[in-house]
């Protein structure tokens, strides 16, 4: 898709990752450091204040480290930039702007023309099941709906790397299976490098090819599991994905992981 | 025959003595309070109740009246006699003009300090360093009494339309900035960051989403100064001036004509509620999206 693309540089690379606040005397990351690899879906899972947030709006460039660097394709990387585009758990799609307007926002700022803006804007929203409501406000839509309309609006822009914080944490559960399962629908599409925060340790097993787990206090990278009993696959039917073996084993290993942060943290 | 097969398949019908092709009994609400928490009263319902109050009001007003001493009658005239006195204004004294010359006195100080206070107050929402610079010293302005400014502008500018609307101006603006500051502020900050993220850049994030997130809000914050301003109108006009409301009000008191000074605030309060009026059809007309949509 991106033939600027060099040679072996990963999408996303970042490099010995801290961040400290309150000047210095805390913590939040500690030397992190990973490489995402093309058209992967990593998930970043932790005990809550380990820090992936913080991670995240740095990758985005939301916020910047107090050491270490960002590269995308081997180019450093400083500030936010549509090659990085980011899904947030609040609702942001411009309430002001109707579903096809908002999709078109990002094209928009691109300097993509108004007929293929508009051309392109209804691909994406078809992508989403939102053909019927390119006309609607987001006043008037489901909290679903409204994160489909954040998702083709980023994903209009071809970004290399799609960074998502929790985004389908304010949804209940049916909506929230709906959503994951469009995710691999589209993801497979799309051809996309994801790094996706969840709280959900299942939700990180079905969606992720890789799992990065971070402890806590200060946020380190606990463990880099790569899912590998899917063997490569995504499936699209959780109720076929649980009956793997090697499900249950991976679950039971990050059920274990994220009791002994919690434990860690009762002693600390 | 339908209830006693029910019955012997042992289907779950408690009822029992109601036939299953019937519709179940209407249900019966308690009763509905006048008090009645949550409750929205139809539009039907809510013009009575507007107009019962209107009448409520006038019937105390007319009951003041009659209950007064006679001797002292003419200090609270009647319905009738300010809407007389009303009608003499319009038809004998050229009242128009006067209602006229406020009303462009409003309106040509409220756009000026909405043109200054709305950017100022984006502009301080947005930004930490702005805010920073402005809001300590404007702060202080907010607590100084714009009347306190009346005689240095009267100094300054005479009796003329530029002291009132000078004083309007001041009156207004120091409110407005710091409503249309935490107008900005409310909005939410992810709105910015998703902007950020998708590349725009900060002129863009601040004129394509802080200014129309914030607009409805602010367009109501105007809504409410507006109101502020009629209040300083007519003390300009109290003060020093030849025409206008105020004016009319003033000489009708060297007179003690109580009625033609009560037809007068009658007529500041209509014309208020056209203004509101006018600032509620905006906002359905600027902010369709904003707006509760009744399906
Ligand atoms: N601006 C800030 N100032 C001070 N501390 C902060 C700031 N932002 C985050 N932190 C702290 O950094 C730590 C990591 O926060 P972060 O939001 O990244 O965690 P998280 O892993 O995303 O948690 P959760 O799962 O609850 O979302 C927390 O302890 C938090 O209190
Ligand atoms: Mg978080």
């Amino acid at each position: 898709m991106d033939t600027a693309a060099t040679g072996t540089a990963p999408p996303l690379r970042a490099i010995r990752i801290s961040k400290e606040y309150l000047g210095g005397s805390f913590k939040a990351l500690d030397d992190v450091s990973f490489e995402l690899r093309e058209n992967q879906i990593t998930a970043f899972v932790g005990p809550s204040g380990c820090g992936k947030t913080t991670m995240l709006r740095i990758v985005a460039g939301l916020e910047y480290p107090t050491r270490g660097r960002l590269e995308v394709f081997g180019k450093p990387v400083v500030g936010p930039g549509p090659d990085r585009g980011m899904i947030f758990q609040a609702y942001t799609s411009f309430p002001w702007l109707t579903a096809q307007k908002n999709v078109e926002y990002g094209m928009k700022l691109m300097g993509i023309g108004t007929g293929e803006r508009r051309e392109r804007a209804n691909g994406f929203l078809k992508l989403v099941h939102l053909e019927k409501f390119a006309g609607s406000y987001p006043r008037s839509m489901s909290g679903g709906m409204k994160q489909r309309v954040a998702l083709a609006r980023t994903l209009a822009q071809n970004p290399k790397v799609l960074l998502m914080d929790e985004p389908f944490g304010a949804l209940d559960a049916q909506v929230r299976w709906e959503m994951q399962e469009l995710m691999i629908e589209l993801i497979e599409r799309e051809k996309k490098t994801v790094v996706a925060i969840t709280h959900d340790i299942e939700e990180a097993i079905y969606l992720a090819d890789r799992i990065i787990f971070f402890s806590r206090q200060p946020g380190r990278i606990k463990a880099d599991i790569p899912v590998d009993f899917k063997n490569g696959r995504r499936y699209q039917r959780k109720e076929e994905l649980v009956r793997l073996p090697g499900y249950a084993d991976l679950e039971h290993r990050l059920f274990a992981m994220m009791r002994e942060e919690i434990q860690e943290t009762k002693t600390a | 025959m339908q209830e006693s097969r029910a019955a012997a398949i042992g289907a779950p019908n408690h009822a029992g003595h109601e036939a299953a092709n019937d519709p179940a009994p209407l249900f019966v609400a308690p009763k509905e309070r006048f008090l009645e928490f949550r409750l929205q009263p139809t539009s039907q319902r809510a013009w009575m109740l507007g107009t019962l109050g209107a009448l409520g009001f006038f019937g105390l007003w007319e009951l003041g009246h009659y209950l007064t001493a006679e001797s002292a009658r003419k200090f609270l005239p009647s319905v009738e006699q300010v809407a007389r006195a009303l009608y003499v204004l319009f038809s004998e004294r050229n009242f128009l003009h006067d209602v006229l010359i406020s009303c462009y006195r409003i309106f040509v100080s409220f756009f000026a300090a909405s043109a200054v206070g709305v950017p100022i107050g984006i502009l301080m929402g947005c930004f930490g360093n702005v805010r920073a610079l402005l809001n300590p010293t404007l702060s202080g302005w907010r607590y100084l009494p714009a009347a306190s400014f009346i005689p240095l502008l009267l100094v300054w500018f005479g009796p003329t339309d530029l002291a009132k609307i000078a004083l309007l101006f001041i009156g207004v603006i120091f409110f407005l900035i710091s409503l249309i500051l935490d107008n900005t502020r409310a909005v939410p900050k992810e709105l910015v960051e998703a902007a950020l993220t998708m590349g725009a850049s900060r002129r863009e994030a601040l004129t394509g989403v802080v200014v129309p997130a914030a607009m409805p809000t602010v367009l109501d914050s105007m809504r409410n100064m507006i109101a502020v301003g009629w209040t300083y109108l007519v003390i300009a006009e109290i003060v020093g001036a030849q025409d206008g409301i105020g004016a009319v009000m003033m000489r009708a008191g060297r007179f003690l004509n109580v009625d033609t000074i009560m037809a007068a605030i009658f007529t500041i309060g209509v014309l208020g509620i056209l203004t509101d009026v006018l600032f509620r059809v905006a906002q359905h007309l600027l902010f369709p999206w904003n707006v509760e949509r009744r399906s």
